[in-house]
């Protein structure tokens, strides 16, 4: 009961800033079982003004070189902040990039950022897609320049950042703040550990296999170790993944393990959205492991699972949707 | 009462005492003013005096190159000045993109300095590793100058790119960055001037003077004919870079 009583306690940041009632009503919240965020909001406190404003850059085409792709046309709310349902996403001019594009949902506690962790903090994560000539191809000073000519930014980056001239640096704290917000914590996962609703059984037999064959990289409660594994994807490596940012052969073919929040909505799966159900991902586990010098010692056998297991994984990996996200009026 | 008479005394002694003691803690108050000292970068080609420009084609001493540059860039940052007490005056949000293309960008304006006698320079070639961790920006610093790698993390300390007939492609692109490990790029250097030690005092302006040559950049990893282009950290980089920092050499102080 004690348990359950201290689960239901939200963590809510606040700071000893005097701020008005706007934001005083809009905080950070997330449950006592989430560890603190990696991000700390130093010299970027979390305001309404902030958040405004980043949702206006997050839906703003003019931040592609070409005015046609904004961070939410990969990055959906419906699709959990994830792309729509495509292996590779496609940029300006229809190119399509090399790895699949996903969820930026509760992305204050990634340590690192992109499927290779080349990214090492969450304010300069954005630049990365704005500047890739197969995503959004445009460069961070023509953004500043096409934001410093509209004197609706300027009033924006005014209110928020009490700048007069908008710099890189307080439009990539703009965007922090609004992907900041993106919190998933309230699927029935959650809602059992809350002690709100109860598993089915199936659902309930799920979490144990889960627990017993998946929870060693995909840990509680975020559903990720955030470390960069071989998962037996390839024999011989056509992107190299994390080996392309140490250049040490001994990272070549491994990813960052993902969350497995909203794991439902975000397919296909894998870095380069190979398998399009969790069926074909469970599949893979059971008998697709192919070997290879950098392969995941516990992947060495594969991860055998029975008809009837990999049905209750998948029940219970639904119960990570979180509903209340997407349907986050915050957000659109 | 005579006790309590010494105990009173004691505890007034030992509270002057205190005061005194913190009193002389406090730094000194400048009653004298400020001075004024620039870094003055003057670039040249090769051991000669020739001056090193974009846009100029050179022929390499050691490998033979013909080169045009068409971008020179790279970072200085951190600099400290030490006082002949020993301790260090620190420039505040010390970094510095000099960009040839942009003569005011060689002179680096390090601002008002407390007047005293200083003995030491110390400076940082490229940026240090803890602004290549912490988030966005500023200044010399914003992703907007182009010195920033988006795809990992971190500032490309040395840009140098034009176009030589040595190189395959014509062209050559050496992106120099990587502020860890072995292979860092980043490299802490100190001058020291104590045999004739810079006095600064009120308005007085003085200019440290360094002379950079640029060709050494080239002096290990040879022609552009093997290698044209880098763009990312590793041994080469760090090669590159080490070579360049040791072209960047202290000259003279103009007081």
């Amino acid at each position: 009961m004690k348990y359950i009583f201290l689960s239901i306690l939200a963590v809510t940041i606040i700071s000893c800033k005097k701020k008005n009632d706007d934001d005083l009503a809009f905080q950070l919240t997330y449950p006592s079982y989430f560890p603190t965020p990696v991000y700390e909001f130093e010299n970027n406190e979390l305001t309404k003004a902030r958040f405004d404003l980043g949702k206006k850059l997050f839906f703003d085409k003019q931040l592609s070189s070409n005015g046609t792709i904004s961070c939410n046309s990969c990055h959906a709310q419906g699709h959990a902040f994830a792309d729509h349902n495509v292996s590779l996403s496609e940029g300006v001019n229809g190119v399509i990039g090399t790895r699949n594009s996903p969820s930026i949902s509760n992305m204050i506690w990634s340590p690192s950022f992109m499927w290779d962790g080349g990214v090492n903090h969450i304010e300069v994560f954005s630049v990365a897609p704005i500047t890739n000539p197969l995503e959004m191809n445009e460069t961070m000073s023509n953004v500043i320049s096409k934001l410093n000519n509209s004197s609706e930014y300027k009033n924006l980056f005014k209110i928020a950042y009490g700048i007069d001239n908008i710099t890189d640096q307080a439009m990539l704290r703009a965007l922090t703040i609004y992907m900041s917000m993106m919190v998933s914590c309230n699927s029935k996962y959650d809602k059992v550990r809350q002690g709100k609703v109860s598993f089915s059984s199936d659902e309930a037999d799920g979490y144990e296999l889960f627990k017993q064959k998946c929870a060693s990289c995909h840990s509680e409660p975020l559903f990720t170790n955030y470390q960069f594994v071989n998962n037996g994807l390839d024999s011989i490596f056509t992107d190299l993944g994390r080996g392309e940012i140490t250049f040490n052969a001994n990272d070549n073919g491994k990813f960052k393990v993902p969350s497995l929040r909203n794991v439902e909505l975000t397919y296909p799966y894998m870095h380069d959205g190979r398998f399009w159900s969790l069926n074909d991902v469970l599949d893979h586990y059971d008998h697709g492991i192919k070997s290879s010098s950098t392969l995941a010692p516990s992947l060495q056998n594969g991860i055998p699972l029975t008809v009837n297991e990999k049905t209750k994984l998948i029940a219970f990996l639904k119960t990570l949707t979180d509903y209340d996200l997407l349907g986050n009026s915050l957000f659109y | 009462m005579k006790t309590i008479k010494i105990a009173l005394f004691a505890f007034m002694a030992s509270t002057l005492l205190l005061t005194t003691s913190c009193k002389k803690d406090e730094p000194t108050p400048n009653t004298n003013g400020n001075g004024q000292v620039t870094v003055n970068l003057n670039h040249h080609w090769g051991m000669g005096t020739d001056p090193f420009s974009l846009n100029t084609t050179y022929i390499h001493p050691m490998n033979g190159d013909t080169m045009t540059f068409s971008t020179y860039k790279y970072y200085v940052s951190n600099f400290k000045l030490k006082k002949s007490d020993g301790t260090w005056w620190v420039h505040p949000e010390s970094y510095f993109l000099v960009d040839l293309s942009n003569t005011s960008s060689s002179s680096l304006d390090l601002g008002a300095i407390p007047n005293g006698e200083y003995t030491e320079l110390s400076y940082t070639l490229g940026v240090d590793s803890l602004k290549n961790v912490s988030g966005a920006q500023t200044g010399a610093l914003s992703t907007a100058n182009n010195m920033f790698w988006s795809w990992n993390s971190g500032y490309i300390m040395i840009k140098a790119e034009g176009i030589s007939p040595q190189s395959s492609t014509g062209n050559f692109a050496f992106h120099l960055g990587g502020f860890s490990g072995v292979n860092s790029t980043v490299a802490t250097k100190t001058v020291d001037f104590s045999s004739n030690p810079l006095t600064i005092t009120k308005d007085k302006k003085s200019e440290i003077h360094f002379n950079v040559n640029t060709a050494m950049t080239w002096c290990t990893s040879g022609s552009c004919a093997g290698t044209s282009s880098v763009m990312m950290p590793g041994a080469i980089a760090h090669q590159m870079a080490t070579d360049f920092h040791n072209g960047f050499v202290f000259d003279h102080i103009v007081e």
